[in-house]
Formats: C-alpha cells, sequence, structure tokens
C-alpha cells in the first residue's frame, strides 16, 4: 500500500466567541491516497468547509486550528508559518472555490492571472510562462485560449471562468486540489462539463481531490470514497458505492433517503425530523442521537468514534457487538 | 417575423376533467435595457430589448402540479411573476378561472388575489425581520379582511402554523429563531393564510439542505392533498421536479421546447435539449452510463440566435434550424414539442 498524499489526524477548529468557545471540527481523522478523489458531504454547518479551509491553511480568524495536525507527503504543514505556508498553497495544493468571480481579481486580465501564478511556483520566463498559461486555458476546454487569455474575467461566462479558476489551480501541478462546492453555482449542463473536466484532468496529472460538496450526485460521479460529514464530526467513511448503496450510519441511510431521483417512483422522501444542532448545542453522546430512528441507551450517553464496519467506517453504537442491543447492526 | 406561437396555441384538454383552473396563453415580457437615453444619443448605442419569456403556452388543471424547468435565464422565474401578476405581460394573457390575472391590480381583482400566493426561494429574504410571526402570517389575513378580531385571527394563524410542522407558541418568535427549513414553512404558512387555490412556488426548496429539501417537498404534497391545491412548481433540479410534478414543461431562451405527463417526458423525452439536461443530471445511482458531453453553454438572451434558438448546441441541427424558429406541436401520445428534428423524424 502506498503511503498516503494527505493524513488528517484529530483535527480539532475553533472558534471563540464572547459567549464561550464553538468548536466546528472536532476529532476529524482520514487520508487522502496520491490520485485519489475523497469525497466530503454533509449539510450546511456541518463543518466540511472548514475542513478544506484548515488543509490550505485558510481559516479565518478568530478561527484557529486547536489540535491535531495536518501531513502532507509526511511533513507537517498545519504548523508551517503564514510565509512558508503560501508556498505549499498553489504550488502544492491548489484551491478551486464554489464562486469563480470572487476567485479571480477583475482588474486584472486571466492571463496576467495564470502567468503570475507560474512565475511564483515554477522558475520560467515571462515568455515561457505564458505559453505554459495558453497551454493550460486550452486544456480546459477554453475555444481561442491564445486570444481569449488577454481578456478579463468578466468577459467570461460562470462555466468558463470556472475553467479558468481550474486553469490557475491546475499551474503549478499541484499534487493535491481542494475543490469546495465547484459546481454549486453553475447551471446543470455546464456543472457535468466542470466535473468531467476536473475528473480528466485529475487523472492525467495524477492530481488527488478533496471535493467538498452537499450534492450526491456530484459525489456518486467523481469521488473514489466518501466521508458524510455530521456536527463536525465524520459520521461514515468508505467507498463511494458503500456509502451510497449500503450506508452503515443512520445519518447516511436518512440522507441517502431524502433525495429524491430521477426513475425513483416513491410518494415520500425518507425524512430526518429536526434539524442539525447548532454548533452551540451539540448534544451529549452522539449528536445524531436526538434525530436518530435507532437510538438506544448509549448514543445518549457517550460518543461513538469511527469503527470498522465491512469496507466502511462508521461512528455509531449500532456497530459495537458488545452495546448494540440485540445484534441490530446491519 | 413570424410568431409561430400564435399558429399553435394548444388547448388540448389536460389530463384532469374540467375546465383548466390557470390558462397561460401566448405570454411574453420583454423588459428594455436599453443603456440611459444620453449615452444611445452620443454614444450611439441601440436599444436593447430582451425577451425574458417569448410566446408561452400551457394550462394547469385543479388539483394539478406543473413543473417549469430550464437553466439561468430561461425565464421560468418570470413566468412565475407573470402568473401571480407581478409582472404585467408584454404579449398574451393569462387566466385564473377565466379571468385575467392582469386585472389583479384593480379594486376588482382583490377577492381574486386572495385565492393566488406565491413561495419564493430565499426564506432569508422573503420575511419581514422586525415582524413577529403572528403579523406576518396574519397580514393576508388582515389585507383580505378574512377574519374579524384578534382573537380570532391568533387561532386561525396558530392553527397555520400547526398545518406546517411548527408549534402554535411559534407565534410570537421572529424569523431570525428559525432554520432555513422552519423559515420556508412559515413562507408556506403565510402563502396558505389566504386559503388561497393557486400556488406559484418559485424554487422553494433550493436554498435548503437536501434533508430540508425532503420535509418541505413532503409537506407541500400532503397540503396539497389535504386542501386541493393547484401548483406551479419553478425549479432548476430535475430529480425535484420528477418528484414533485404531474406535468413537466422544459423552458429554454424564454420558450417552451418540450411540455409533457411527467412520465412521458423523463421516460421518452423528445427535443434535443430535455435529453440534454436528463443526461447532464448526476446521478447517485451510478448507471455508469457513459455520458455525452454537453457541448456549449446558454446563448447571450439579448442577441439570440436566428430560427431555433437551440441550434448551436444541437447536434441534430440543419439549415431549417439555423432558418426557422419550430412551432410547439402535438404528438401522438400528447407530448409537445417544439423541434424540427423531431417533427421530420431526424431525432
Amino acid at each position: 500500500m502506498t503511503a498516503p498524499l494527505l493524513e488528517v489526524r484529530h483535527l480539532r477548529v475553533e472558534f471563540p466567541t464572547r459567549r464561550g468557545t464553538l468548536v466546528a471540527i472536532d476529532d476529524v481523522s482520514f487520508d487522502i491516497a496520491p490520485g485519489e478523489v475523497l469525497g466530503v458531504v454533509g449539510e450546511s454547518g456541518a463543518g466540511k468547509s472548514i475542513t478544506g479551509a484548515a488543509i490550505i491553511g485558510l481559516i479565518e480568524p478568530p478561527g484557529r486550528i486547536a489540535g491535531g495536525e495536518i501531513l502532507l507527503e509526511g511533513r507537517r504543514i498545519d504548523d508551517l508559518p503564514p510565509a512558508e505556508m503560501r508556498r505549499v498553497r498553489g504550488r502544492r495544493i491548489g484551491a478551486i472555490f464554489q464562486d469563480p468571480l470572487t476567485s479571480l481579481n477583475p482588474l486584472y486580465t486571466v492571463g496576467r492571472q495564470l502567468v503570475e501564478t507560474i512565475q511564483t511556483h515554477l522558475d520560467l520566463s515571462a515568455a515561457q510562462a505564458r505559453a505554459r498559461a495558453v497551454d493550460l486555458l486550452r486544456s480546459t476546454g477554453i475555444p481561442a485560449a491564445e486570444a481569449r487569455i488577454d481578456h478579463y474575467p468578466h468577459q467570461f461566462s460562470g462555466g468558463m471562468r470556472q475553467r479558468v479558476v481550474i486553469a490557475l489551480a491546475l499551474a503549478a501541478e499541484p499534487r493535491l486540489i481542494v475543490a469546495d462546492e465547484p459546481t454549486t453555482a453553475l447551471d446543470v449542463s455546464i456543472q457535468a462539463q466542470i466535473i468531467a473536466l476536473l475528473k480528466t484532468l485529475c487523472r492525467e496529472h495524477g492530481t488527488a481531490v478533496m471535493l467538498v460538496t452537499h450534492d450526491m450526485g456530484v459525489i456518486a460521479e467523481t469521488a473514489d470514497r466518501v466521508a458524510v460529514m455530521y456536527a463536525g464530526r465524520i459520521a461514515e467513511i468508505g467507498p463511494v458505492a458503500d456509502v451510497i448503496h449500503r450506508p452503515k450510519h443512520p445519518y447516511t441511510v436518512g440522507l441517502m433517503g431524502s433525495i429524491p431521483s430521477v426513475g425513483d417512483a416513491r410518494e415520500r422522501l425518507a425524512q430526518i425530523d429536526g434539524a442539525m444542532p447548532r454548533l452551540n448545542a451539540i448534544p451529549r453522546g452522539c449528536a445524531f442521537n436526538p434525530r436518530c430512528p435507532r437510538a438506544f441507551d448509549a448514543c445518549r450517553d457517550r460518543r461513538p468514534d469511527l469503527v470498522a464496519v465491512g469496507d466502511s467506517r462508521a461512528a455509531c453504537w449500532l456497530h459495537d457487538p458488545t452495546l448494540a442491543p440485540r445484534g441490530v447492526a446491519a | 417575423m413570424s410568431r409561430p406561437s400564435d399558429e399553435t396555441v394548444v388547448r388540448a384538454p389536460s389530463a384532469a376533467a374540467g375546465a383548466p383552473l390557470v390558462v397561460a396563453d401566448d405570454l411574453a415580457k420583454v423588459f428594455d435595457v436599453s443603456p440611459p437615453w444620453l449615452n444611445r444619443v452620443i454614444e450611439r448605442k441601440p436599444r436593447a430589448l430582451l425577451r425574458a419569456v417569448d410566446g408561452v403556452s400551457f394550462e394547469i388543471a385543479r388539483g394539478e402540479t406543473l413543473a417549469l424547468v430550464g437553466e439561468s435565464g430561461c425565464g421560468k422565474s418570470t413566468v412565475a411573476r407573470l402568473l401571480v401578476g407581478l409582472y404585467a405581460p408584454s404579449r398574451g394573457r393569462a387566466t385564473f378561472e377565466g379571468v385575467d390575472i392582469a386585472t389583479l391590480g384593480t379594486a376588482s381583482g382583490r377577492p381574486l388575489r386572495a385565492k393566488l400566493q406565491m413561495i419564493f426561494q430565499d426564506p432569508y429574504a422573503s420575511l419581514n425581520p422586525r415582524w413577529k410571526v403572528l403579523d406576518i402570517i396574519a397580514e393576508p389575513i388582515r389585507v383580505h379582511r378574512l377574519i374579524a378580531g384578534e382573537g380570532a385571527i391568533r387561532a386561525r394563524v396558530e392553527q397555520l402554523l400547526q398545518h406546517v410542522g411548527l408549534g402554535a407558541a411559534d407565534v410570537e418568535k421572529y424569523p431570525h429563531q428559525f432554520s432555513g427549513g422552519q423559515r420556508q414553512r412559515l413562507s408556506i404558512a403565510r402563502a396558505l393564510a389566504s386559503q388561497p387555490q393557486f400556488l406559484v412556488c418559485d424554487e422553494p426548496t433550493s436554498a435548503l439542505d437536501v434533508s430540508v429539501q425532503a420535509q418541505v417537498l413532503n409537506l407541500m404534497r400532503e397540503i396539497q392533498r389535504a386542501d386541493r391545491l393547484t401548483y406551479l412548481f419553478i425549479s432548476h433540479n430535475l430529480a425535484v421536479v420528477h418528484h414533485v410534478s404531474d406535468r413537466v414543461g422544459v423552458m429554454y431562451l424564454g420558450r417552451i421546447v418540450e411540455l409533457a405527463p411527467k412520465r412521458t417526458l423523463f421516460a421518452t423525452p423528445r427535443h434535443p435539449y430535455t435529453r440534454m439536461l436528463l443526461d447532464a443530471i448526476p446521478d447517485i445511482q451510478m448507471t455508469g452510463k457513459p455520458r455525452t458531453p454537453v457541448a456549449g453553454e446558454v446563448p447571450n438572451p439579448l442577441d439570440p440566435p436566428t430560427g431555433c434558438s437551440f441550434h448551436p448546441r444541437c447536434p441534430l441541427a440543419d439549415a431549417r434550424c439555423r432558418a426557422e424558429r419550430p412551432a410547439l406541436r402535438v404528438l401522438a401520445d400528447g407530448a409537445r414539442v417544439a423541434c424540427h428534428a423531431v417533427e421530420d423524424g431526424r431525432g
């Protein structure tokens, strides 16, 4: 087995507020292998974007990493000074955000932004950098790349802008790309193009991707493995087919059942009653227990950790043979 | 320029018996987005007209859900606003029980106004943050003078809150005390307050998380059954549309390109654009079907292509498609499709 590209160990992210400290990420651990696509799903406030921000070192103060460590190719990156982290970001970890307009500087041509990024990270002359920029734009499927390179971001459509952002993220050949809701702002027909593009380019370059999204459809088509987050913790992590078709955690079961799908003739969607708890009111025991149809005593009392269930791992007492009532583990 | 929508106004009776509750007849809305007069004179900039909706006809039977789908800028939200009288049509008309919706703004239109309500996409923007829930939900009751006496109004609001799965004690709260899904329930309660027959829902679950979306969709279905409501459901999400609708209209650049019963549309999509959209849905079933890459993007609505506006992206386009705009025609199974290729059997 190859060494993981990225290791996240017991990550804890806190946001101090006047009324006490909010724990946004609470003891999250996972790996990403070289070239692997890891999907991270969850609802608003589950902590998926903050996990991504922690990896690229962009947690907004006063938020801070309060515990655990993040290792890229075996080297710790969570404690690097800002100047050094800036070199890692872009060179070894690329980032793609939801809104392509806010990721681009409206006052510079896309060419200038690409050339700047390339020259910051790679030792190339201006002419070489520009040639590389044109190649990158062309590889993302932008027609007439030689001419388009001198255009400003507002002259591109939403889908084309996201292609420019992907070109920027790939400019320095990073080993990992953190993509936070890269297709959420786009229309469905464009969304499919961008996902296909991201997949192809990352396969060609051997780039690993951490794909943060709330859209299970996107995950199903793109990811190798998927982590389901709930209230700042990973509820379940495993191969994408297992998590979608054989979910182990009751939250994942409810989440999958609540997704309408073309070709399913159900009258009612499965429904998880209630809402995810706020960060200042996370219940004792398993955070999901007040909404869980299968909760029992242990769930209200003790917090479950991830345990192996088949090919996946789930944080649920149902899968603990010593606790689960009447061997309900399934 | 010919107006094909005129020659093909389809008045096929819908599946449900009786006269349709809502009829849109060649509806059009043109927005003048020209630069200011001075710029036009000095810089010789031309007038610019945006045909947001350009000849849309359909009917909705009582108790039915018609969904309109399409990508950003296709005009689906403009249709929604035309149907509740928030915009006046530039051409054509929309009627509710035979009465022109454009008369809603007049005094004689007031009784009708109570029967049409709208639910908006963003539950954070559509509720007044300074009003208590009681006042938000009682507003339609007070405006239309449906119930007399504060005690009776309060009782009705409490009943409405329970109807949408909230608590009677919530009347004293403010919108910020509710989550996104609960706010959308408040919007639904407010829409139901005037005992409407027809609800226009513009992307009602697009701002919500999937598990909350499921709660709201289930609720909308329950109240449709209980109150015998008719829905116009606007969405860009085909899976949601598949779940809620009886019939589906697919819009592209201001026009309906295909309109068919849900089963027909999803089983045998005819229009190349419909097929492309269905093909583009990311699928959690992971059938592994190779996806035909979709070429191109929606053209600029200020400068739509000639002929069929989909022709630059269409794999079946020929000379006729580039020159002549296709009319919406009825096929044998009741589906209506505006496509030369389908008509010529090239599809």
